[in-house]
């Protein structure tokens, strides 16, 4: 009986302790926040929606290949010797051009791993959080400078073009070599004989290897020799994301 | 609701009544093949699914429980819900790539995780860290100790019915969370802690700001005891609730403020210690039996309570000597192990964590194993669930404070 009687002595007491605490509070300032009227500000290197500045960026890959979740996809063709490309603000030249530089939000899991080796610090993570959309698609974010579209008959043109001057090069090579063959012969030759009338031959003017065949852009690019279409994936291999959806 | 009509602790039974409450042949071994329904023996048996949507069960567990009435006769925790296939997705990435899904597993704690595969790493890798990057990763690991007991705390006093120190928790939490997201820039899960180094140095004024937060903390505390801890109702409802003894503890692989809570003085930053822990004078808190048994759900509790404390101690001997220093300069750029295996265990707030990592010599494990002590102490949950009420379920799960992330994987 006794013991009861104490037990509810003990409880009434220590309620009473815990009650004047809450009761305390009540008269302190308020930690909630009216959440869509007043917002927290996020310290400066809080970790948001990534961002790209395309202008920045050489497409190096360094991201793509760093990212732990493959969520960011790019695309990159070697720039022909004629497309001068603007270097990037903090000098880097320029070498490839991006096609196509897409993150998918979605699939981001916000450990800014992709942002540390970024050579000209192009992917940050920006402050921004609250990115909800009403499709999934829309959570693709497409920061390259060309439409797909566009794209696609960029690469198709710089391809051709690059095919072009690498056959040029080619055949620049091999009417080098050519020349440079008949030339040895003709030296052999000439050696060989003892005729005076002979050394007048290699007077003649062999064909410059060094000069371009005039008209050669126009000729159609030899299948054998395609040049190499850039580092990174075919368009429409398996890990496009739009085509997932 | 909550558990809030349980029993009285005078009601529950101590563990030799408990005892007949083990079916013959049917030891403690969890059987998986033999569905649950197939126990019923008697009349009055009955089977009653827990979870996982169950608002006490802290994420996704299921419980299948064999009841007797209001007895429970046996707990099969089925777990998987929350599988995302961390050790074999582990294989397939590079060391430093693995430490955001590291994150993941206690997503209560991820400084302590990164903390335990970096220590791991590094006891292979051997680089040599400057002195800055061990404080700052204590700093941070006793900080997130603290959250991470602080959600412990606030949802067990949930789970037994009181709102208003849940509540508390979570705010006082959040200035944690305020103070990591200044430093790491995300609020839960950081990334933090790298290989070799941590990711940023301290912001200026962000020692300042968490010794703030301290003095502020320790009078939270104190307001916590009042209100809770020594609560008459709470430790009737509490603390003869769950009992375990210290050598079954052992036995059943229990570690953390579990096994502390049974008496047994074992904290793997004094019996193991790690990176820089030996600089620091903390104590061990132990069960002491102030209200009822050894190794009760009060116990393990008020464990947490003074775990926090300690924390604070070492925050407060670590955060006044934080060396000068370059916090980057000890980071690979490219991590590659030589042949050969590690286990590495540290003491994680909710006890033993371990990384077994096999290297074959490339730059990806060869086998990443995490030994989580969350899924050891759910496979406790039937031994301490036989022969309680159903209400003592959710304050015995409360009191485990298992995370399903570390356990599904």
């Amino acid at each position: 009986m006794k013991e009861y009687f104490h037990d509810m002595w003990e409880a009434g007491r220590t309620l009473t302790l815990g009650l004047g605490i809450t009761f305390r509070h009540l008269f302190q300032k308020t930690v909630t926040m009216q959440y869509p009227d007043e917002k927290w500000e996020l310290p400066p290197m809080a970790k948001g929606q990534l961002h790209n500045v395309i202008e920045d960026c050489i497409g190096c890959d360094q991201c793509a290949n760093v990212c732990p979740v493959d969520c960011i996809y790019i695309e990159t063709i070697k720039a022909p010797a004629d497309m001068n490309q603007s270097a990037t603000s903090t000098g880097n030249p320029r070498r490839l051009v991006v096609l196509r530089f897409d993150i998918d939000m979605a699939k981001c899991c916000y450990c800014a791993l992709c942002t540390v080796p970024c050579p000209t610090e192009c992917l940050v993570m920006t402050n921004s959080y609250e990115n909800s959309v009403y499709e999934r698609k829309d959570l693709i974010y497409h920061y390259g400078e060309f439409s797909p579209e566009q794209a696609k008959t960029m690469k198709v043109d710089i391809e051709a073009k690059l095919a072009a001057q690498a056959a040029a090069k080619k055949e620049a090579i091999a009417a080098k070599k050519a020349a440079a063959a008949k030339a040895a012969a003709e030296k052999a030759a000439e050696e060989g004989a003892a005729a005076a009338a002979a050394a007048a031959r290699v007077e003649d003017p062999a064909p410059r290897p060094e000069d371009p065949v005039p008209g050669i852009e126009d000729a159609k690019p030899n299948v054998d020799t395609a040049p190499d279409t850039g580092p990174k994936d075919e368009p429409g291999s398996s890990d496009d994301p739009a085509e997932g959806e | 609701m909550f558990g809030i009509f349980g029993s009285g602790s005078k009601d529950a039974k101590p563990e030799v009544e408990r005892q007949k409450y083990w079916m013959e042949g049917d030891d403690m071994i969890i059987d998986m093949s033999t569905p649950m329904v197939e126990h019923i023996h008697e009349g009055e048996d009955m089977v009653l699914n827990m979870g996982p949507q169950h608002p006490s069960t802290h994420g996704v567990l299921r419980l299948e429980l064999l009841c007797d009435g209001e007895i429970v006769k046996k707990c099969t925790p089925h777990i998987g819900y929350l599988h995302r296939c961390f050790e074999k997705h582990a294989e397939n990435l590079p060391y430093p790539e693995v430490i955001p899904f590291v994150d993941r597993l206690d997503y209560m704690a991820s400084m302590n995780q990164d903390m335990a595969y970096c220590v791991a790493v590094e006891k292979m890798l051997a680089p040599e860290l400057p002195e800055r990057v061990e404080y700052i990763r204590v700093i941070v690991s006793e900080l997130n100790r603290i959250a991470s007991h602080l959600v412990a705390l606030g949802t067990f006093g949930g789970d037994a019915g009181a709102l208003t120190p849940f509540l508390w928790c979570f705010r006082d939490r959040e200035k944690i969370l305020d103070l990591f997201e200044w430093l790491s820039g995300a609020r839960m899960l950081y990334n933090y802690i790298w290989i070799g180094g941590v990711a940023r140095d301290l912001p200026d004024g962000w020692v300042a700001k968490t010794t703030e937060f301290l003095d502020y903390f320790e009078d939270k505390l104190k307001n916590l005891d009042q209100l809770l801890s020594f609560n008459k109702i709470f430790i009737e409802r509490t603390a003869n609730v769950g009992v375990i003894d210290k050598d079954k503890a052992i036995a059943l692989g229990l570690t953390g403020p579990i096994l502390r809570a049974t008496g047994f003085e074992w904290d793997l930053r004094k019996n193991d210690p790690y990176s820089i822990y030996d600089k620091f004078d903390f104590d061990i808190p132990v069960g002491a039996g102030e209200y009822g048994p050894l190794g009760s759900c009060w116990e393990r509790y008020y464990i947490r309570v003074r775990e926090c404390r300690e924390s604070v101690k070492i925050l407060r001997q670590a955060l006044p000597n934080i060396p000068d220093g370059d916090v980057m300069e000890a980071i690979p750029r490219r991590v590659k192990l030589p042949k050969g295996e590690v286990y590495v265990r540290t003491e994680a707030p909710k006890g033993e964590l371990g990384f077994y990592i096999v290297s074959d010599g490339t730059g990806e494990p060869y086998r990443c194993k995490c030994k989580s002590p969350s899924f050891s102490h759910v496979a406790a949950l039937d031994y301490l669930c036989r022969g309680v009420f159903v209400a003592d379920v959710i304050v015995i799960l409360g009191s485990m404070d298992v995370v399903l992330g570390e356990i599904d994987r």
